[in-house]
């Protein structure tokens, strides 16, 4: 294999980096150079990952010790497909974020606070593409850190009271879960003398029979550090105040990106590191099962009763979280790649939402459920957007969200489960009791707003049409939901790969 | 379970009892200032394990002297990996103090009950 080649992952972390620590030396000296400059370095980061998925996919998983050292002292970069596939993923979500925000950050945060804002962001996306890839668990503990920290800063960034409350909340749960974390590691290292994944998986098969105690703290230590980073439904409290107090662009980064890939970090430790006999021997898989089918439940039932749109956005997340979990506590092929597939097209899903939430109150000022009365004719191609991700939310065929459902189904089927489906379709019913509503407000009702508002002339939240970059990216991932819906078999081809060395 | 044991094996029993302390003062303690004393109490109880972890009884510091080369040395790695989190703990304290200044400024307090209400 090409040497350069095998680099790129490596690139890939460093580029955004290197970028976020320029943001605030750029944004005292020109401001308006941040935003593209941002939107650069992702853009290139996005085509590394596109050659990277390409390479993946015809020569199978690549390997980086970065700066020489060898796996079980260096630290390793592993890219196999699902990787490849999820820091596409990232990044592409990521860009199309970035283009959204040239405008909705001007819209929603101060001025000072714009280069601190995409060095966040940065931050955030290296952090993030770092723990994808990373096989060495220490060194993913310090990219969960970046992630999160960055994460706080950029929910804290509009500098509200609700955000600045938000923020700390967040900020100290987090750490709470990352103790665990790191506490797992502890136990894994004390144990094992390893800290990388491969080596780990050889050592622990060899004393998993010796330290049966302490192989179920770790495992239940790292349910709950993972739980809280990707908020698991008790351990949710700081979610539904961090998404819904950010800016729009933050909390699409937040809601369909940040807590995902503490979920890809988890599903890595526990069937690479601890293997399936680990996972079927211990009562690992039932705990992740009944927890996530409390999520996905309750999380629907929650937002149901939330007015705010952006707190019924982000408690939706909390349901979904839970359809991700299910598929990795089922175990079986199509539920592990259900529950992957959820989480590239709940990524499309919510960034789509939560873009349409944001365009909405830049263009009318409207942040409630009940005053959508007439959307649908004063912004045609948002709402009809958002009627997208909304189906596929629901799980209608011809949508993205239906497939991995559907897969769900089956993967529940697989591992004898069949009450499971029930549960399945009780919580897509509950998405179309509080997505319904909004839509059919939208549509077929009328506006008793517009006129009161066009006597009293046009106010600061009052605009007439959305500008191009941000109507374009809301496009862009509402097209994406119906691709994944017609084709999934591009992403599933990429998960099936990594799943298949899995089980 | 012996005392043997237990009196050997003392900082793992200490760094337990500390975590305990610190998870639940974060969790419990109204004031914003000991909430984050407790996050600092809980991450360095994670920083005693490891050493704990990487000390050897009888072991010298690993440095390689080549007229002793047959001794037990201390496992260096789990201390340079706690420098890193003790870099990380840093920054989370120091982020964690600024919000409570701004919410001072906001609500005049830094107890939490008055405005961190489950909603």
């Amino acid at each position: 294999m090409d040497v350069t080649i095998s680099k790129l992952p490596f690139y890939c972390v460093i580029i955004p980096l290197i970028a976020s620590f320029c943001m605030p030396v750029l944004a005292r000296w020109k401001k308006e150079f941040c935003a593209p400059l941002a939107t650069l370095a992702t853009a290139a980061v996005f085509t590394l990952t596109l050659i990277i998925g390409y390479q993946v996919i015809t020569d199978g998983p690549l390997a980086y010790h970065v700066s020489g050292w060898s796996p079980p002292w260096g630290i390793e970069i592993v890219v196999e497909s699902l990787s490849s596939l999820m820091i596409s993923l990232i990044s592409g979500i990521c860009l199309v974020i970035l283009v959204y925000s040239f405008v909705a950050v001007k819209f929603e945060l101060e001025r000072i606070v714009t280069g601190w804002y995409y060095t966040a962001f940065l931050l955030c996306l290296s952090g993030m593409i770092g723990l994808v890839i990373s096989n060495d668990i220490f060194n993913m503990y310090v990219l969960i850190e970046i992630t999160g920290i960055s994460a706080c800063a950029l929910v804290t960034a509009k500098g509200t009271r609700m955000a600045t409350e938000a923020a700390l909340k967040y900020l100290l749960l987090a750490t709470i879960g990352s103790g665990f974390i790191l506490f797992g590691i502890g136990f894994i290292y004390m144990i094992t003398g390893h800290l990388n994944i491969t080596f780990i998986a050889i050592e622990l098969a060899q004393v998993k029979d010796t330290y049966p105690i302490i192989i179920w703290t770790t495992l239940s230590f790292f349910v709950v550090g993972f739980g809280v980073k990707a908020a698991l439904f008790p351990l949710h409290l700081w979610l539904p105040d961090a998404h819904s107090s950010a800016p729009s662009p933050s909390s699409a980064v937040l809601s369909s990106l940040v807590v995902k890939v503490y979920i890809i970090a988890f599903l890595k430790i526990l069937f690479i590191a601890f293997g399936l006999e680990i996972f079927h021997e211990t009562f690992i898989r039932h705990l992740i099962i009944v927890l996530a089918v409390i999520a996905m439940l309750s999380g629907s039932f929650f937002a149901f009763v939330q007015i705010e749109l952006k707190r019924r956005l982000a408690y939706s997340t909390v349901a979904q979280i839970g359809y991700i979990f299910l598929g990795i506590g089922l175990g079986t092929p199509w539920g592990l790649a259900a529950g992957m597939l959820h989480i590239v097209v709940h990524a499309f899903m919510k960034t789509c939402l939560f873009l349409c939430a944001g365009a909405i109150a830049y263009q009318t000022g409207r942040k409630q459920v009940n005053e959508f009365a007439g959307m649908g004719y004063k912004m045609p191609i948002t709402m009809g957007a958002f009627t997208i991700a909304s189906f596929s939310m629901v799980g209608i065929p011809l949508f993205g969200g239906f497939i991995s459902k559907y897969g769900l189904a089956l993967g529940s089927l697989e591992a004898g489960l069949p009450s499971i489906i029930l549960v399945i379709i009780l919580s897509g019913l509950l998405n179309a009791t509080y997505y319904f509503p909004i839509i059919g407000q939208a549509y077929f009702s009328q506006d008793d707003h517009t006129g009161h508002s066009a006597e009293q002339g046009p106010n600061k939240f009052q605009k007439d049409q959305l500008p191009i970059s941000m109507l374009a990216p809301i496009v862009i991932v509402a097209l994406g939901i119906i691709y994944l819906g017609i084709f999934p078999g591009t992403a599933l081809n990429f998960i099936n790969q990594t799943i298949a060395t899995l089980l | 379970m012996d005392l043997q044991m237990v009196i050997l094996n003392f900082p793992y029993f200490v760094s337990i009892i500390l975590f305990s302390m610190g998870t639940l003062i974060v969790l419990t303690q109204p004031n914003l200032v000991k909430k984050v004393i407790g996050i600092n109490i809980m991450e360095t109880s994670i920083f005693l394990f490891f050493i704990a972890v990487g000390n050897a009884h009888g072991g010298v510091p690993p440095i390689f002297d080549a007229n002793t080369p047959h001794v037990l040395y201390v496992n260096p790695l789990p201390s340079v990996m706690m420098l890193t989190g003790i870099v990380v703990s840093f920054s989370v304290t120091a982020f964690a103090l600024a919000l409570i200044v701004k919410l001072y400024i906001y609500y005049g307090t830094i107890s939490a009950p008055n405005f961190m209400k489950l909603k």
